[in-house]
């Protein structure tokens, strides 16, 4: 009895450090900017601001373009980043983990600097407008800046990572003998891949993808550089309104947006996920 | 045997702090703001660090836009953390009209008596001093455009192709370029529509940006020709190398003034004031015309003739346009709204 006790004390005393960093550096900030979105200026309750993005048709298609754009980058990075998990897994020990080193590198490296490095790329002049130009498929003075098509190269470069991670964690729990079975069997490597490792891996793609459309709905700095001031996102809209115009209650509104907007996209997810891990 | 080695790591702690106190305690510290970039640079050099040195003082200076310090001094009313602020987008009036600025008066700084009159004309109102005035107009690339701009509705010249730039509202230098559009074309600060309309027309041949060091960018590797931007940006993208030009709109020239301000309620009033008068010196206001083509503030300030050739100086300064900064505060979080709503894809 005692010993439980003691237990508990132990626990409570190993968890708090946690907690506090938790509810001050989170839940607080957090639930201030949550209350700020829906208070008029005298303290008393409204929707005003919520009603006014969802009522207006430039805010709207905002939103959509977020949407849009973090479904399609989750996307690439999930078929691409499914047989690249595939193969790490299946790779020596040796050749893993400099695949790893390899994927891991760029989080080394501050988003902000890969994204000047994708302007360089992108922009007038730039590698990938002057290859294209000398295939003859552009003009010249072509450039990928202020595209979406930059928007979505650049954040599955800096998200790839992420996906690429979360597979591979589940495909290395995979029995390699199951695969062998079926190989023996008769399947073909195609179908062994599709029957048995695609199925068994589908939570770590759904994990991978959570991350990465949650992530990819709220990153402003990439889209604000590569996609500049002609295509706002949520994220880059709320850090704009935050900041240059200093109209919180407006950026706390568009924030509660993208969080219910994130949470109603997710709960299929999760209840997916569920199902698959039983 | 824990507890005594945590002790005694403490009292090493505390000893070696005790000294690097003391030596705080006798130096007083300013804080201030500036506003990052090339701009930032020149400010410590020129007044920052031989201030520092001349009247043993720590001046710690924080990067922050105008209006982003405005926020600052607004949030931080009860319990203000900077000593001498400096505004260019007429934030001063607001500032002084909410009492977050101090008044000084003008025989507070020896050299209020020689400033022109239109910068020491804040004064009476509580706000600080002009030290510095930079003018907008247009920035062009002399080897690339067919014939030289001259006026600010060549922007809308086909002969410029879709090589311009325009700056986001967000940024107060491009929201003067914008308020200038929209004089040029029949409109004022009460009606916003004409700008908004012509410049909407500009759109697709135009690269819109929204910060400052990316005008620099633009001309260097987007091939970019024209862009509505300041006299000061201007010279140091030229000293970068490019052949970009200033020019002022025939139509005329808004002015930014540049501000130094004394925040209310700090200690330090009598030192920062000091501060105020240094970056009113002659000397100091010299230097910013060589290095960056700021025009002065104070009429004893002597230039070079080749860097008086190149800034609006003496009285002419007053003849630039300035738009009422409390109307622009009244109607600027509307206009950025219409703005991003006319550039949005």
């Amino acid at each position: 009895m005692r010993n439980a006790m003691s237990n508990r004390r132990d626990d409570a005393i190993l968890i708090s450090p946690g907690l506090l960093l938790l509810g001050l550096g989170f839940l607080v900030p957090a639930a201030t900017i949550l209350v700020l979105g829906v208070q008029n200026p005298e303290g008393g309750f409204t929707l005003g601001h919520l009603a006014r993005f969802l009522g207006d048709p430039h805010y709207l298609a905002i939103a959509w373009r977020t949407i849009k754009l973090s479904l399609l980058i989750t996307l690439i990075c999930a078929l691409a980043g499914f047989p690249l998990a595939y193969v790490m897994a299946r790779a020596s020990a040796r050749l893993r983990l400099w695949l790893i080193i390899c994927i891991t590198l760029p989080l080394m490296t501050s988003v902000v600097v890969r994204t000047f490095g994708w302007m360089v790329l992108l922009g007038r002049g730039g590698l990938v407008p002057d290859a294209l130009y000398a295939l003859g498929f552009v003009r010249r003075n072509f450039t990928l800046m202020h595209t979406e098509t930059a928007i979505v190269v650049g954040m599955a470069q800096v998200l790839f990572p992420f996906m690429v991670l979360s597979i591979l964690g589940v495909i290395m729990k995979i029995d390699p003998r199951i695969e062998e079975a079926c190989r023996v069997m008769g399947c073909s490597l195609l179908q062994t891949v599709r029957r048995v490792v695609l199925p068994w891996s589908l939570p770590g793609v759904i994990a991978g993808s959570l991350l990465v459309f949650t992530l990819s709905c709220s990153y402003f700095v990439t889209p604000a550089l590569l996609g500049g001031a002609r295509l706002p996102v949520v994220a880059g809209s709320i850090y704009e309104t935050a900041t240059k115009t200093l109209d919180w209650p407006f950026a706390a509104a568009q924030s509660i947006i993208l969080l219910v907007g994130v949470m109603l996209l997710l709960i299929p997810y999760v209840r997916l996920s569920r199902r698959k891990h039983g | 045997m824990n507890a005594r080695k945590l002790i005694s790591a403490l009292v090493c702690a505390a000893t070696l702090t005790l000294p690097l106190s003391a030596a705080q305690a006798q130096q007083q510290t300013l804080v201030v703001n500036s506003w990052g970039g090339a701009y930032e640079k020149l400010h410590r050099k020129l007044v920052f660090e031989p201030f520092e040195k001349a009247n043993n003082v720590k001046i710690q200076v924080v990067t922050l836009y105008s209006a982003d310090t405005l926020a600052q001094l607004r949030a931080q009313k009860t319990a203000p953390q900077y000593d001498v602020v400096h505004f260019s987008g007429g934030q001063e009036v607001v500032a002084a009209r909410e009492g977050l600025l101090a008044p000084i008066k003008p025989e507070e700084l020896k050299h209020a008596a020689d400033l022109y009159p239109f910068a020491a004309a804040g004064l009476a109102r509580g706000e600080g001093p002009a030290h510095l005035v930079t003018a907008m107009g247009l920035l062009y690339n002399e080897k690339k455009v067919p014939r030289a701009p001259s006026a600010w509705k060549d922007l809308w010249s086909k002969d410029y192709g879709d090589h311009l730039v325009l700056i986001d509202l967000s940024n107060s230098y491009g929201m003067l370029g914008f308020l200038m559009m929209n004089q040029v074309w029949g409109g004022s600060l009460d009606d916003t529509a004409p700008g908004l309309k012509k410049v909407g027309e500009l759109l697709d041949r135009a690269v819109v940006i929204s910060s400052t060091p990316e005008v620099q960018q633009n001309f260097a590797q987007n091939d970019a020709w024209i862009a509505p931007f300041s006299q000061d940006y201007g010279h140091i993208i030229r000293q970068g190398g490019q052949p970009v030009k200033f020019v002022a709109g025939q139509e005329g020239t808004p002015a930014i003034y540049f501000t130094a301000n004394l925040v209310a309620n700090r200690p330090n009033q009598e030192l920062a004031k000091k501060l105020i008068d240094f970056e009113l010196s002659p000397d100091v206001q010299a230097e910013f015309a060589r290095e960056m083509r700021y025009s002065p503030t104070n009429r004893k300030t002597v230039l070079d003739a080749a860097v008086a050739a190149e800034v609006v100086s003496g009285d002419a300064v007053a003849s630039l346009v300035r738009f009422d900064p409390i109307k622009l505060e009244s109607i600027r979080l509307d206009l950025i709204e219409k703005w991003k709503k006319l550039i949005a894809r």
